[in-house]
C-alpha cells in the first residue's frame, strides 16, 4: 500500500479514528496498530506476512531467552542474527550469488552448477506431495525486508548489549517491528526510541497535528510532483543510454540524484507525518543532503537511520577509529561496501558503496585539515560533494555495470547536443535546491523562508500544483525494492 | 521555526526535527487558512474557468471527437444546451454522426424539420449503455426536466463481448463512466475481483469515483485533454521541453467537430461481410439493464424521454440472425410499452444508406429524422 494512493487514504480513514478511540488502552492500541500494520503489509502480498511474523517472533523469543540465561545469551544472539541474515540472504541475495557462482564455476570449467534458489522450497513441497502446478515460479523479494529485519535486529543486539529493556509484550513487539508508517522503507527505528512510545499513551498535541500534516504534504509533493516527474526523463535516458549523448546523460543523472532524494525523503516525510498525527515521533532520516560540505557530512544527512545503524552495529563493533588509521580506513571501507550491498543484490550497488568508501578515504583527512575547512569556500565544497555523489548515482541507477560504463564513456566521448530536458523540471529542482541552500545558509537568509506569508504561500502553491498539474500516481517508491 | 518554538525540550537531536530539517511547518490557524483556500479552489476553480474559456455553441455543435473522454466539457456542453435547446439527443456515435459532418447528423435534420434550433447533439462516440448511464448520472444533471431523445443501439447487445460479459478480450470504452467498485461487470470487474487479482487497480478506481462526483477533478482532466495533447502536464513538457506550459491555456477550446473521418460510402462498398451476431439474452444483459436504468433515471429527473431503437442495419444479418435480432428488438419495445415510454423502432433504412452495422449515411439520417420528428409530433 502506497501513502500517496486513495487506498491508503481510505485505510487511514478507518485506522485513525479507531486508533484515537483505543489509544488510552495500551493493549488495545498495540493490537489495533499491529492489525493495521499487518493489513498494510499484507495488501502487497499476504503470504509474506508469515515472514514478517516469523522473523519478529524469533527475535522476540531470543531476547526472552537471553534474559533468562546470561551464560547462553551469545548463542541466542547468534541464532537471531543467523535467522535474520538467513531470510535476508535467501530472499534478497541468493539469486545474485547463485548466478555469480555458476558463472565462476563455468569459467573454471567445472560441470557443477548450483540450483536456482526456488528449487529448494519446491523440492520441499514435492516431498510433501504438493503437485507441481502449485510450485513457486521464482523467489519474490519481499518489499521492505531489509528495513524490518534491520529494525528487529537492532532490538536483539541492543538487548544483548543490555542497553534496552526486554519487551515482554509480544503484541507490542510485533507492532514495533511492523509499525505501518515506517515498515517498508524506514526510518529504521531503534527500540530505544519507538518501543517506549508504544508503551505509553501517545499524547497528540495541536502541534503534532499541524506538523504531521505539513510533513505529509511536503512528502506527498516530493513524491508525486517531483520524483515521479523526474522519473519520466530518467527512465527514458537510462532505459537506453546508448541512444543518448553527453548532455542528456549528465542531466538524466542530475535528475536521478534529485528523483531518488525526493522519492525516498518524500516517503520518510510522509511516514513521519503519519506517525506524528498519531502522536509518535520517528527519527529524522534526511537533512538537506545536497548541501553537505563533505562526504562524511553527506552520510550524516542521507538516510540517517541506516547510516547510524551501520555506525552502531558494524563500524563501531569492527573497532571504529580506535585502533589507528589503517584499521579506521579498513572499517570505513567495509562499512560502506556492506551499505552498498544492503541496497541490492547487484554489482552496481557494490561499486556504488565502494566508490563512496574510496571517496571517504581520500577526503577524510582533507576535510579535517584546517586549511581546507577555512580556505575553501563552502559553496565549492558543496559543489564538489554534489558532483562526486552525482557520479556515484550512475552506478546506483544503471541497470548493469555495462550500462554504467556506457554512460560514463558517452559522457566523455559524445557531443553536447540539445538534451531536451524540460525547463519546468529544471526550474522545480533549482527552486528546491535554492530553498535548501537558503535554509542551510544560516539566519541571515533563512528568516525569509520563515515568514508566515512565504510558508503559507509555498503550501498553497504545492496544493494547487498537486491538484491541477500533477497526475495521480501509483508509482512505487524506489526504496521499496530494498 | 517562524512563530513556533524550535524543537521540543528533552528530545534527542535526531528527533529535534524542527530545528534541523527544512520542512514547511504551519500553525493551526495557517492550516485553517490553507484549508479554506483549498476548498475555495475546489469549489470555485471550475466555475471561474468557465469565464476564461469561452464555449461557443455553433449551429449543430457536437463535442470534438478527440475530446470524447472530456466529461467536464460534456457536462458544460449539456448545461449550455439545456439552457438553449428544447430537446437533447443522447446516444453513441450514431447520434454523434460517425460517418458524416455535423451538418448531416440526426439532430441537424431534426432542426431542419423543426425550422429552428430545437435539437442539440449530445452524442458521444463509443457511449455504450453502461457508459451512457454513467454519463447521464454524473455529467448530465443540468438536463433535468428537458425533452430527451435517447438512442438505444442494439449493436451493444450483439455479443457477450459487446455486453461486457466476457472476462477477457472485450474492448471497454469510457471506463471512467462505469461503476467502479460494486458492480458485477466481468469485463471491468469490481472490488470483489480486484481485491484478489489486481489490488493495484483499486486506487485508480477510487480516484475515478471521486472524479465522477467532484467537478474539480474532471476540470483538471479537461485542461490536460484540451490543452496538453491529451497528456498530463509533466508528460507534455517531455515532448515540449522548452515551451511555456501556461501558453497552451490561452488557445481556447477547439471548434465544433467538423471533420469527415470516413469516406461516405455504404457498408457493401466498404467490403463488410454479412454477420451472424451472438445476440445476448436481454434477461441477463448488462447493457440492457444499464439502458433501463438510464431511462428510469431520466424519468425520475422529470425528463420527457423518447427512445429511438436503432437504426440497425438488418441487411447485414443472415436470415436466421435477423429473426434473433427481431426477438431482441421486440423485447426492447415491449419493455418501453410497459413503462409507457414513447418510442420509435423504425423499419430499416435501405441497405445503401448504412455505412456499417448501425451508422447511417447522410441521406439515411435525413430519412430517419423525418420518422423521429413525426413520432415526436404525435
Amino acid at each position: 500500500m502506497l501513502f500517496h494512493t486513495w487506498v491508503f487514504f481510505v485505510f487511514f480513514l478507518v485506522v485513525y479514528p479507531v486508533f484515537l478511540l483505543v489509544k488510552r488502552n495500551n493493549q488495545l492500541m498495540n493490537l489495533w496498530l499491529m492489525a493495521a500494520s499487518y493489513f498494510f503489509y499484507g495488501w502487497w502480498n499476504p503470504y509474506y506476512l508469515l515472514l514478517l511474523f516469523g522473523t519478529s517472533a524469533i527475535d522476540y523469543v531470543m531476547v526472552i531467552f537471553m534474559e533468562k540465561s546470561l551464560r547462553t545469551r551469545k548463542l541466542w544472539l547468534i541464532i537471531s542474527l543467523v535467522s535474520n541474515f538467513g531470510f535476508l540472504g535467501y530472499f534478497k541475495y541468493s539469486g545474485f550469488m547463485t548466478e555469480n557462482l555458476n558463472t565462476f564455476l563455468a569459467q573454471i570449467g567445472s560441470p557443477f552448477q548450483i540450483a536456482d534458489p526456488v528449487y529448494y522450497p519446491n523440492r520441499l513441497l514435492g516431498l510433501l506431495g504438493v503437485p507441481e502446478s502449485h510450485f513457486f515460479e521464482q523467489v519474490i523479494l519481499p518489499i521492505g525486508i531489509s528495513f524490518h529485519t534491520f529494525q528487529s535486529m537492532s532490538y536483539t543486539i541492543d538487548a544483548y548489549r543490555g542497553t534496552i529493556q526486554t519487551e515482554r509484550n509480544f503484541i507490542r513487539f510485533l507492532t514495533f517491528v511492523s509499525f505501518f508508517p515506517q515498515l517498508v522503507a524506514g526510518p529504521i527505528e531503534r527500540a530505544r526510541n519507538l518501543l517506549p512510545q508504544l508503551q505509553r499513551e501517545p499524547r497528540i498535541t495541536r502541534q503534532d497535528l499541524t506538523d504531521g500534516l505539513a510533513l505529509f504534504l511536503v512528502g506527498f509533493f516530493k513524491k508525486v510532483a517531483l520524483a515521479d516527474y523526474l522519473s519520466l526523463y530518467v527512465d527514458r535516458v537510462y532505459g537506453a543510454p546508448g541512444q543518448f549523448q553527453a548532455a542528456a546523460l549528465v542531466l538524466a543523472t542530475f535528475a536521478f540524484a534529485w528523483q531518488i532524494y525526493f522519492d525516498f525523503s518524500g516517503y520518510t516525510d510522509m511516514a513521519r507525518g503519519i506517525a506524528r498525527l498519531m502522536g509518535f515521533h520517528l527519527m529524522l532520516n534526511f537533512n538537506n543532503p545536497y548541501v553537505a560540505t563533505g562526504l562524511g557530512d553527506f552520510w550524516a544527512r542521507w538516510h540517517i537511520s541506516l547510516s547510524t545503524w551501520f555506525k552502531d552495529y558494524v563500524y563501531f563493533p569492527l573497532g571504529g577509529n580506535r585502533h589507528g588509521w589503517l584499521s579506521t580506513y579498513r572499517n570505513m571501507i567495509l562499512t560502506m561496501v556492506i551499505s552498498g550491498i544492503w541496497h541490492g543484490a547487484n554489482w552496481t550497488f557494490v561499486i556504488w558503496g565502494g566508490l563512496h568508501a574510496v571517496g571517504r578515504l581520500l577526503t577524510r583527512e582533507l576535510e579535517r585539515s584546517r586549511s581546507y575547512r577555512e580556505a575553501v569556500p563552502t559553496v565549492m565544497k558543496q559543489l564538489f560533494v554534489f558532483t562526486f555523489v552525482l557520479f556515484t548515482w550512475i552506478f546506483f541507477r544503471a541497470q548493469s555495470l555495462t550500462d554504467a560504463w556506457v554512460i560514463i564513456k558517452r559522457i566523455f566521448t559524445t557531443r553536447w547536443v540539445d538534451p531536451s530536458f524540460p525547463l519546468l523540471m529544471l526550474i522545480l529542482v533549482l527552486a528546491v535546491w535554492l530553498y535548501e541552500f537558503l535554509y542551510n545558509a544560516g539566519l541571515k537568509t533563512r528568516f525569509v523562508l520563515e515568514l508566515a506569508p512565504v510558508r503559507v504561500g509555498l503550501v498553497v502553491l504545492m496544493i494547487a500544483y498537486l491538484a491541477i498539474i500533477a497526475q495521480p500516481s501509483t508509482k512505487a517508491f524506489i526504496y521499496f525494492q530494498f | 521555526m517562524g512563530e513556533r518554538e524550535p524543537g521540543k525540550p528533552g528530545l534527542p537531536p535526531e528527533l529535534d526535527t524542527e530545528a534541523r530539517s527544512n520542512a514547511i511547518y504551519l500553525t493551526g490557524r495557517q492550516w485553517l487558512g490553507v484549508g479554506l483556500f483549498a476548498v475555495a479552489m475546489v469549489l470555485a476553480g471550475p466555475t471561474l474557468w468557465k469565464n476564461v474559456e469561452k464555449l461557443e455553441l455553433e449551429p449543430d455543435y457536437r463535442i470534438p471527437k478527440d475530446l470524447s473522454s472530456d466529461y467536464w466539457l460534456f457536462e458544460r456542453f449539456t448545461q449550455l444546451a439545456a439552457s438553449r435547446y428544447e430537446t437533447l439527443v443522447c446516444g453513441d456515435s450514431v447520434v454523434w454522426g460517425e460517418y458524416v459532418t455535423r451538418q448531416h447528423t440526426l439532430s441537424h435534420y431534426l432542426n431542419d424539420l423543426a425550422g429552428k434550433e430545437r435539437f442539440a447533439n449530445l452524442g458521444l462516440d463509443g457511449a455504450h449503455p453502461l457508459a451512457l448511464a454513467g454519463l447521464l448520472e454524473f455529467y448530465s444533471a443540468d438536463a433535468r426536466g428537458k425533452n430527451i431523445v435517447l438512442q438505444c443501439n442494439p449493436l451493444w447487445l450483439s455479443s457477450p463481448k459487446a455486453d461486457l460479459r466476457v472476462e477477457e478480450g472485450a474492448q471497454v470504452n469510457h471506463t471512467r463512466l462505469l461503476p467502479q467498485l460494486f458492480a458485477h461487470i466481468p469485463s471491468y470487474p469490481g472490488l470483489n475481483r480486484l481485491i484478489i487479482r489486481a489490488r493495484e487497480q483499486i486506487s485508480p478506481r477510487i480516484g475515478i469515483v471521486v472524479e465522477q462526483r467532484l467537478a474539480f477533478s474532471g476540470w483538471a482532466t479537461h485542461l490536460q485533454q484540451v490543452y496538453f495533447d491529451q497528456k498530463d502536464v509533466p508528460a507534455w513538457t517531455l515532448e515540449h521541453p522548452y515551451d511555456n506550459p501556461i501558453k497552451p491555456l490561452t488557445r481556447g477550446l477547439p471548434p465544433a467537430d467538423d471533420v469527415l473521418r470516413h469516406e461516405p460510402i455504404s457498408w457493401t462498398a466498404r467490403g463488410i461481410k454479412k454477420q451472424d451476431y451472438e445476440w445476448v439474452d436481454l434477461e441477463t444483459s448488462l447493457q440492457w439493464q444499464a439502458f433501463r436504468r438510464a431511462v428510469e433515471l431520466l424519468q425520475r429527473r422529470g425528463n420527457r424521454v423518447f427512445v429511438l431503437v436503432g437504426p440497425f442495419n438488418e441487411h447485414l444479418l443472415s436470415q436466421k440472425n435477423r429473426n434473433e435480432y427481431h426477438r431482441v428488438e421486440r423485447t426492447i419495445v415491449s419493455w418501453l410499452q410497459v413503462k409507457k415510454v414513447p418510442h420509435l423502432a423504425p423499419p430499416p433504412l435501405v441497405s445503401e444508406l448504412y455505412a456499417d452495422a448501425s451508422h447511417p449515411l447522410a441521406a439515411g439520417y435525413a430519412l430517419l429524422a423525418r420518422q423521429v420528428f413525426d413520432s415526436l409530433s404525435k
